[in-house]
């Protein structure tokens, strides 16, 4: 009786926890410790026999003028996005949170892209970027809007930046939203009547209040910001030529459109893997020692 | 009498609530431009999806001269939407009953169970939540073809339930600490099995994180791309936004067809949003603060 009692609850715990560990194995563990085997081999994903070429194939990413170019136009939307999507959430939860009666109006709104997949949202743009703005220019004469939005990459950039932000503030905001609610009311009333100004308000008290949502929101941006797939996929499909492909895109062409280079773009996608996992570390230990001192 | 000092913090405060006037203003002028912004290209589809080729380039801005519906059938037609519609909801259904199922059974025991296995494996879970869909999807799309899931919409959905349940048992496994432990003591004092227990007693006291595991997941499903474009060989299984896709492709030009895909694409989604806003909003911030 006493052995039985011993391995019951281990037996039982496998038994609850079986059909999600055999799903999570296959689909998720397997493939990740595959992408890693892979990436040391020259496998190009129709032949069944590779071979071992050690790290040659992070070697040469490290000198693939693409690759380099991909990573570099991603790094430069990962910052741009860092802080305009969390300066555009705070400051629409802010505003929101002082409205009266308009306040759920506004909410529903700012979210309602983010239930839409930004290759549906990205389409739409796309008319707005080569229908609507050259009409913009022609007939009301902005000549502002008259750029090559999609075709040019100087401005195509921008172009997948507006759609990026469009689609993802709305979720930051509810985020935001969330935290400025948790702000202590009594908190601010003490604070005003000690003579702070709105904006000392904000700064001094608010800010430092909702400072765990800026982790969050900074973490969330860095994650899918990186990964940014999507979006340029539905605006630009990484061209003209390879001139905005983001590291997704380019991973995505070497492994399934040009080449059928698993082994190198497994060597890609785990270039990304460490970026993503060590930058998110330092943003986390980072954020989170201020948030204690805050 | 009214002294000098007093007299000062008055005439602060009516300048502060002039400020505060004209900051609730400008705020709300700032948030009514935003939201146009933000709509501005939704209205735009709608508005054009009715319009013909001609009615459009000369007018884009201005309201249809006559209605043009045939856009829509056409765009009925060209994306099989009955049938696209369909393999999403396959695919969503399959994906989300396995997370529900899986990760709420996995995480319930996983909560409940002390000791180095249990911590093992939820460590086991947990380590995955950072690795990028990217760096696994190569290997994923090789295993996939080998199980022959691919082009199947109910394997689509199992692919999702691999890739979803992690974060689920993070969820739930933190929600489990707060459902009384008494309760599991007093359920099998009545004789009640381990999976009576969890079923009868443990999984309705779930429904809360249930519902919010399920509206995050079933968004994710619903807007995902990539998988599927790299799953779903077969254009018989195509998902909505594979379907609109492909006619975005294969049409290029011919945007009265294309915005009407795009509305009937997003017709689901946004009528579903506009119902359960509340549930939606909550399930979203409360699914981002625990994980």
């Amino acid at each position: 009786m006493p052995t039985t009692r011993k391995w019951k609850p281990s037996a039982m715990l496998l038994l609850f926890v079986f059909p999600a560990l055999v799903f999570y194995c296959v689909f998720t563990l397997a493939p990740a410790i595959g992408g890693i085997w892979y990436s040391l081999t020259d496998w190009n994903g129709l032949n069944p026999a590779y071979r071992m070429v050690g790290l040659s194939n992070y070697v040469e990413a490290m000198g693939d003028r693409f690759f380099l170019k991909s990573l570099w136009f991603t790094l430069k939307f990962v910052v741009f996005m860092l802080v305009l999507q969390n300066l555009l959430a705070i400051l629409l939860a802010v505003f929101i949170e002082a409205m009266g009666r308009s306040k759920v109006w506004f909410r529903t709104i700012f979210f309602m892209p983010n239930m839409l997949s930004l290759i549906i949202g990205g389409f739409m743009w796309m008319f707005i970027f080569t229908r609507v703005f050259p009409y913009g220019a022609e007939k009301l004469g902005w000549s502002l809007l008259n750029q090559s939005w999609i075709g040019d990459p100087r401005y195509s950039f921008f172009s997948i930046l507006a759609l990026s932000l469009w689609g993802g503030v709305g979720y930051l905001m509810v985020i935001y939203i969330a935290a400025l609610q948790g702000v202590p009311k009594t908190l601010k009333e003490a604070a005003a009547i000690d003579g702070a100004g709105a904006l000392s308000l904000f700064r001094n008290v608010t800010l430092p209040m909702i400072y765990p949502a800026l982790t969050i929101g900074v973490f969330l941006t860095l994650n899918g910001s990186f990964k940014v797939f999507d979006a340029v996929y539905s605006l630009t499909g990484g061209g003209p030529g390879r001139s905005t492909q983001v590291i997704a895109i380019n991973i995505f062409e070497e492994a399934f459109s040009f080449s059928n280079r698993y082994g190198y773009a497994s060597a890609k996608a785990m270039i990304l893997f460490g970026i993503v996992l060590v930058i998110s570390i330092v943003q986390l230990a980072v954020m989170k020692r201020r948030e204690v001192r805050a | 009498m009214i002294s000098p000092k007093s007299f000062q913090t008055a005439s602060i405060g009516i300048r502060q609530t002039a400020l505060r006037r004209i900051g609730a203003g400008g705020m709300f002028l700032f948030l009514l431009i935003a939201a146009i912004i933000t709509l501005f290209p939704i209205y735009m589809a709608l508005l054009n999806s009715v319009k013909t080729q001609g009615d459009m380039l000369s007018n884009i801005l201005a309201l249809p001269a006559s209605l043009e519906w045939g856009n829509y059938t056409d765009a009925f037609r060209k994306t099989n939407y009955v049938r696209s519609l369909w393999n999403t909801f396959v695919v969503a259904g399959t994906g989300l009953a396995g997370i529900v199922l899986f990760a709420s059974m996995a995480g319930y025991k996983l909560s409940r169970t002390p000791g180095k296995l249990s911590a093992f494996l939820f460590g086991l879970f947990v380590m995955s939540t950072l690795i990028p869909f990217h760096s696994i999807m190569i290997t994923l799309v090789r295993i996939s073809s080998g199980l022959k899931l691919q082009g199947s919409a109910v394997g689509l959905g199992l692919l999702y339930i691999g890739l979803g349940v992690a974060v689920a048992i993070f969820l739930y496994h933190g929600f489990v600490k707060s459902v009384p432990k008494e309760l599991d003591e007093a359920a099998v004092i009545d004789g009640c099995g381990e999976f009576k227990l969890y079923f009868a007693v443990i999984l309705p006291l779930l429904l809360p994180i249930t519902a919010t595991i399920a509206i995050l997941n079933t968004l994710w499903m619903w807007n995902d791309f990539l998988l599927p474009l790299l799953v779903l060989t077969d254009f018989k299984s195509y998902t909505l936004l594979l379907s609109t896709n492909m006619l975005f492709g294969e049409y290029n030009n011919d945007w009265s067809a294309i915005l009407a895909s795009l509305v009937l694409a997003m017709l689901p989604v946004i009528l579903l949003y506009l119902l359960l806003q509340k549930y939606i909003l909550h399930g979203i911030s409360e699914g981002a603060i625990k994980s």
